[in-house]
């Protein structure tokens, strides 16, 4: 057998019917030669034959359409053989082996492809700034998978997100558009606001979490597919993080891993503060204290309620310090998790439920931990999440705004004061010098008649009328601006 | 000069019999597209444009590149999963099905028993997880065998929607699957736990956005009766099972008998939670062994000659061999604990932890599947 790209050769040197070839000089000796298709007679019958054979075709897909009028005629033309691959095939069988995306330190070399969760909620304002970051990561995009979970929101989300997704993949640069791209569209009919106050409110904490949980959830579980070997969340408030954060996170090769988690501040609040506090290492106290609570209780961090003792890693940032250094931890913060795909394939998953009393991402760490995965975090290796002033802070700011605006009034009043009272009073400074001058050339013209009389006592006479002038240039307006402001306020 | 002569003969009768027999030709031809345009207009519609897409659904295929060279980025896909139901009637919903197996041996009247499921196959995917190990590779290749002759070549309506096949490397306690190394008390631990790992992988991967029910069915599952999936979905539970027995032989009389198989699935005992209160934290209660005797109600023993099978009883802990869950329980994140869960594992984990979800796990003890004899 010759393979398909082989010339065929066959054709070119035999011919079909396998005789040498026949020029038309060449004698034909056969004289008992089959003449039929010259016969009218003949030629006339079959016409007849194609005109009731067309006549019938007709009669019958009329006959047809009366009977099925929905029907479509395209079958009866393929004769209901390609009834099933007219405009594309189907594949049905999809095939796929887990040992080769188990996740590996150099995932952009092997072209592992990372599935990126971001669950969203309320998120209009963010979402340009997160696509911006989209935009400016390294890692190839193709192989990124954005999962996207819109649920519960009020405002424009949904239609933002897939303006700016659609824009995405269309983008002119092929290094641009990424991988498969899902926005699921579930309400969990959260009745907990999403406002800055009542989401770190200590009681809304528990139930809140817990459906986060049930909505991260829902996302990974409708998202994941056999071929991913990484799975990355990130919250959509992240205002700062590195372009390579998937390729530096990546690099240690461990199962869970975070970066350290912080915000900036207004200078007045000290620039800088730890945010996400999450991620800790697990204490004695705090498993006592697990020990001593109801099965229920989701012991939540960052409370007074709840003094577990834990080190947490956004407290042990050092600016200075190595971003590659590790730290073994227990609970994680979902602001932005690297994790193998392998992870969530075994089972674990974010708590809706108390597990070991913890719920979400700190269950998750948690539950990751008890199938003896890594979970590690990075405490200088920091990102920066969104500032949004808390209610206390917006007081206080507000504060600061009337008192800078009480500052201000006040300073506008001041020169207010100032122009009317140059506008109002005309100044009498000129006039002044002009009679200090005269009354001086009219001292020492009468100096001069006196000098001739008593010329010892002159000299005294014209310094008192040297500063009598300047006294009165300034002070005469004051009583009398005075009096005239409290009048104008009376009336 | 036949044809000539036939020819001759304009006879009305001829032209008759022509109609006629063109008429019965289309008839041919027309019916069997109308049949199925039905579950190929459903297969169409639900076809996905990449291999990206969710493997629940098919995809078409095409070359991903275009024609000068680029590569078409996947389409902005919305999924409403407000929309997405999972009730009583799942026929008048078309509510899909994922039917799931960890697959350790082919069995062809496991497959035979799948195609006879009566829930239309373009609303069914089939997904299974195999080791990659000798049996496995046997395994997969009659499996790949039996689902190119249904997928390619056998009826429309006989095939499913898509069937992912996944292979894993197990570790090794399930290398050795005969049945009396498998149920060794000591081995359970670490073979349950593999086999959780085993399941989760299939679950989250093949989950997808569309899927209303999941159905698990273990590989040894030989005969079910044929509306399974409408007989379990019309109980409208979020956590249901068949109860699983096994037809044998009797040695001495030779006659045709079955006995109870799954003992996983069961009602607690005051007896099992004192036990569990006293045990390590690592430490997992098994059903079913004599050294550990747990005094639990079995639904395997609630079976009674001709009582309702539309009975149901409330179930603490359930077995896989066939099992029926809403996908619901699962998205909110139930799954088979590889680890001791309330001093469970498994399937038994599974409904334990559904429960700390509020989900609640019902058996049904008089209607029956049945399960290999080896």
């Amino acid at each position: 057998m010759l393979p398909s790209y082989a010339p065929k050769q066959r054709g070119s040197i035999t011919y079909s019917n396998g005789s040498y070839p026949r020029s038309k000089e060449t004698f034909s000796i056969s004289p008992l030669r089959f003449q039929a298709k010259t016969s009218p007679r003949v030629l006339g019958r079959r016409k007849q034959l194609i005109l009731r054979l067309a006549l019938i075709i007709v009669v019958v897909s009329l006959f047809g359409l009366f009977l099925w009028p929905g029907g479509s005629i395209a079958p009866l033309f393929s004769l209901g053989l390609f009834s099933s691959s007219e405009a594309f095939e189907l594949e049905t069988v999809r095939y796929y082996d887990l040992s080769n995306v188990q996740g590996t330190s150099k995932g952009w070399e092997r072209e592992e492809r990372i599935l990126l969760c971001a669950p969203l909620r309320d998120a209009e304002s963010h979402l340009r700034m997160f696509f911006a970051h989209l935009h400016n990561f390294t890692y190839p995009h193709h192989l990124i998978d954005l999962a996207f979970l819109v649920s519960d929101s009020k405002d424009r989300t949904l239609p933002l997100l897939s303006e700016l997704l659609e824009d995405l993949q269309a983008d002119p640069d092929p290094r641009q558009p990424f991988g498969e791209i899902s926005i699921i569209e579930k309400d969990f009919g959260q009745k907990v606001n999403q406002d800055v106050e009542s989401r770190h409110g200590f009681a809304a904490q528990a139930s809140r979490r817990k459906l986060m949980a049930q909505a991260r959830n829902w996302l990974l579980s409708a998202a994941l597919r056999p071929y991913h070997s990484w799975v990355y969340w990130r919250d959509v408030d992240v205002e700062t993080a590195p372009f390579t954060i998937l390729e530096d996170l990546m690099r240690h090769n461990k199962d869970v891993i975070v970066p350290n988690v912080w915000r900036p501040l207004p200078d007045w609040l000290g620039g800088e503060q730890p945010y996400d506090l999450n991620s800790w290492q697990e204490s004695e106290t705090a498993l006592v204290l697990a020990d001593t609570l109801d099965e229920d209780a989701v012991i939540v961090e960052g409370y007074a309620e709840y003094a577990t003792w834990r080190p947490h890693l956004a407290y042990l940032r050092d600016p200075y310090g190595d971003p590659d250094m590790e730290m073994d931890i227990d609970g994680v913060g979902g602001v932005s998790i690297l994790a193998k795909a392998k992870v969530f394939r075994s089972g674990v998953h974010f708590p809706a439920f108390s597990f070991e009393k913890h719920a979400e991402t700190e269950g998750f760490g948690k539950m990751a931990k008890r199938m003896k995965f890594s979970v590690v975090g990075l405490p200088h290796y920091t990102i920066w999440h969104l500032y949004e002033p808390s209610v206390d802070d917006i007081r206080h700011m507000e504060e600061m705004e009337n008192e800078r605006k009480a500052r201000e009034a006040e300073e506008k009043k001041k020169a207010e004061r100032q122009k009317k009272t140059k506008d109002q009073f005309t100044d009498v400074g000129v006039q002044w010098q002009a009679d200090k001058s005269e009354v001086a050339k009219a001292a020492d013209k009468a100096a001069a008649d006196e000098k001739v009389a008593e010329p010892a006592l002159g000299v005294g006479e014209i310094k008192k009328t040297d500063t009598t002038p300047a006294e009165a240039g300034e002070a005469p307006p004051k009583p009398q601006e005075e009096v005239r402001g409290s009048l104008g306020r009376r009336y | 000069m036949g044809p000539v002569r036939a020819l001759k003969r304009t006879n009305p009768l001829t032209v008759t019999v022509g109609v006629v027999l063109c008429i019965v030709i289309f008839l041919f031809l027309l019916t069997p597209s109308s049949d199925t345009s039905a579950s190929a207009a459903h297969r169409k519609a639900h076809a996905a444009s990449n291999p990206l897409s969710p493997p629940t659904s098919p995809f078409r295929k095409s070359n991903e590149r275009a024609r000068d060279g680029k590569r078409i980025p996947p389409p902005v896909v919305h999924y409403h999963m407000n929309n997405l139901t999972s009730s009583a009637n799942p026929l008048e919903n078309r509510e899909t099905i994922l039917i799931l197996t960890p697959l350790a041996r082919f069995y062809q009247e496991y497959w035979d028993n799948l195609l006879k499921l009566s829930y239309p196959h373009e609303l069914i995917t089939l997904a299974f997880i195999i080791p990659k190990n000798r049996d496995g590779n046997a395994a997969t290749a009659e499996l790949q065998e039996r689902i190119t002759k249904t997928q390619k070549t056998g009826p429309e309506n006989e095939r499913f929607a898509s069937i992912i096949i996944e292979r894993q490397d197990f570790e090794a306690p399930l290398s050795s699957q005969s049945e009396t190394e498998r149920h060794k008390m000591e081995n359970q631990k670490a073979r349950r736990a593999a086999m959780s790992k085993a399941r989760n992988s299939l679950l989250f991967t093949t989950l997808g956005p569309s899927t209303s029910w999941v159905l698990w069915i273990d590989s040894d599952i030989i005969e079910t009766p044929k509306t399974l999936i409408e007989d379990l979905a019309s109980h409208d539970k979020d956590i249901i099972v068949p109860n699983c027995f096994q037809r044998f032989q009797d040695d001495k009389t030779k006659e045709d008998k079955e006995r109870p198989y799954d003992f996983n699935s069961w009602q607690d005992s005051q007896i099992a939670k004192d036990l569990a209160a006293n045990m390590g934290p690592d430490d997992i209660l098994l059903e079913g062994y004599a050294e550990m005797a747990t005094y639990r109600t079995l639904l395997a023993y609630m079976y009674k000659v001709g009582g309702d099978p539309r009975q149901e009883v409330n179930l603490d802990g359930v077995g896989g061999t066939a099992l029926m869950v809403k996908a619901d329980v699962h998205r909110d994140g139930a799954m088979f604990p590889p680890f001791a869960f309330y001093h469970l594992i498994e399937t038994e984990g599974f409904a334990k932890m559904a429960k700390r979800l509020g989900k609640d796990s019902f058996g049904l003890p008089n209607y029956k599947v049945y399960h290999y004899n080896e």
